[in-house]
């Protein structure tokens, strides 16, 4: 099979891995935190690195709005380096802090790092990898399993929303056990989550012609900007990065509103495509119904997917089924997959660059997993 | 003869279901014998008690509610901290009544009425009645 075809198999997959895996993981996530231990957290942070860190801030704004309790997503830097001792005096005080690090790999050098220096530091610490044999795995106190059966290679898509099910239903066993939602209510979100595989059955297939198109129209194009606010912001990184590693384009995520402020002011505008992920009913529409106008004066190509006809009064838009906005992103991934699929495609380049040339060093994801791992008891002797 | 109903609890508390108790008997047509108010649920209760002040019923409540306060160390951890002490809770009340029915009525007294007693609310529920008649000598 070609890499496209193995791709879109991937993207085709999808809707069967959603309905599978929550009675998979629910379970998992069911009891590897205590009640006690759930009512002492103060603080979660979320954390991970390209689709891992994505996965993760797709979840945040669900998890926060449900609980009360102050919810960060942070790149595994971030969490490795810039939450204990690297900004004096250090409080050395991490109860009450609760840290899911996803990898699925297990491998990623600074989530490893992130994992063991937090828990050093006190935290409970929670591992979402499909390797338990992992440095990830060894590094936390504890592990949910996102192994799902393998699929043809391609940019990680199934990894992906396996990921972010994991993170919905801790989130969502946190906020029951919290009582900010009664059991039913809870069941009823599983539910909800699980029932949106069935919903995405036939979206490849209705996608995938119009996807197609705009990825030859816009196949000369150097650099992108994919957009989206909240959950949807998510997405546009992911989406992005599949531009990014399917097809080699430039591509940037930006939120909505920081777009006007930033990306707006690039030259050339009519030679860079805009992808713009907003539901209808999501908190940020108005705000995106707004950035249609400056889209439109700026000249730029432009595709907005959405849930709902005229909602954003723009002829280039690509309907997909209507989820309230905190699942948004699971349906969103299939048609942000597959326009990265058909950009490799159409411009007949090899994913990642095939790892060769100037790209060698990311074989076997070098780069990501050989990194200098530095803890803090290194610091001080090395001081 | 069984019944059952429906009810959509929202919240903690006594719900009063005499009247679709009462409505069951009438049903049956059974004029002597047993009824039997089951509650197929385990956080959930049926019990007797005086309807004339509402402050009693929340006396009721509240009372139990000391006894047994929701807390977060209970070692049943499958669901909530309410779920687990709305388990224990069930388990001191019971999930049936059995209730008289002589000449068409309930055996209840004047200051007696049937209540549906809620520990994990909101949730939807369900009260089941069996009426047996009495066995003609």
């Amino acid at each position: 099979m070609s890499q496209t075809d193995d791709f879109l198999t991937q993207i085709e997959s999808l809707p069967a891995l959603i309905t599978d895996c929550v009675p998979l993981m629910e379970p998992l996530t069911r009891k590897i935190l205590s009640t006690p231990e759930i009512y002492g957290l103060r603080q979660i942070i979320l954390t991970g690195s390209g689709d891992s860190f994505f996965a993760a801030a797709a979840v945040i704004p669900a998890l926060r709005a449900w609980t009360g309790i102050p919810v960060q997503a942070m790149t595994s830097m971030e969490a490795a380096r810039y939450v204990d001792n690297s900004i004096l005096p250090d409080s050395s005080n991490a109860r009450g802090l609760l840290v899911i690090s996803i990898s699925y790999s297990g491998e990623a050098a600074r989530g490893v790092e992130a994992a063991q220096r937090l828990r050093k530091m006190g935290a409970i610490t929670i591992g979402f990898t499909a390797n338990p044999d992992s440095r990830l795995g060894k590094a936390v106190e504890r592990q949910v399993s996102t192994l799902i059966p393998n699929s043809a290679p391609a940019p990680g898509t199934r990894s992906y929303v396996a990921s972010m099910i994991a993170t919905y239903l801790l989130a969502i066993r946190i906020s029951e056990v919290l009582m900010c939602m009664t059991m039913d209510e809870a069941n009823r979100l599983r539910a909800e989550i699980q029932d949106s595989g069935a919903k995405l059955e036939n979206l490849v297939t209705e996608l995938a012609p119009k996807l197609r198109k705009y990825a030859e129209t816009w196949s000369n194009a150097t650099s992108m900007d994919v957009l989206g606010s909240g959950p949807s912001l998510a997405t546009a990184s992911y989406c992005a990065a599949k531009l990014v590693e399917a097809g080699g384009i430039h591509a940037s995520p930006q939120d909505i509103e920081e777009f006007h402020h930033l990306n707006f002011f690039v030259n050339e505008p009519s030679s860079i495509p805009t992808i713009v992920f907003s539901p209808s009913n999501s908190a940020s529409a108005s705000r995106a119904s707004e950035l249609v106008i400056a889209l439109q004066q700026l000249g730029r190509p432009t595709l907005f997917i959405t849930d709902e006809d005229n909602s954003f009064a723009c002829d280039n838009s690509i309907l997909i089924p209507k989820f309230p906005e905190w699942l948004s992103p699971l349906a969103q991934t299939i048609p942000a997959a597959i326009i990265a699929a058909f950009s490799a495609n159409i411009r007949n380049v090899t994913h990642y660059r095939g790892h060769d040339g100037p790209w060698r060093g990311a074989k076997d994801a070098g780069f990501v997993k050989n990194s200098t791992i530095i803890l803090k008891q290194q610091e001080e002797t090395n001081a | 003869m069984l019944k059952s109903f429906k009810l959509t609890t929202i919240e903690n508390g006594l719900i009063d279901i005499t009247s679709f108790v009462e409505k069951a008997l009438a049903e049956s047509g059974v004029s002597d014998g047993l009824m039997v108010v089951s509650i197929p649920h385990s956080t959930a209760s049926v019990t007797l008690v005086s309807p004339w002040d509402p402050k009693g019923l929340e006396d009721v409540d509240d009372e139990l509610r000391r006894l047994i306060p929701t807390r977060i160390d209970f070692k049943h951890q499958h669901d909530t901290p309410q779920d687990a002490a709305g388990h224990i809770k069930a388990g001191i009340i019971g999930h049936s009544r059995v209730i008289y029915i002589h000449e068409s009525t309930l055996g209840l007294g004047h200051s007696q009425k049937v209540y549906f007693w809620e520990f994990d609310g909101p949730r939807n529920r369900n009260v089941d009645i069996k009426i047996m008649a009495s066995a003609i000598i």
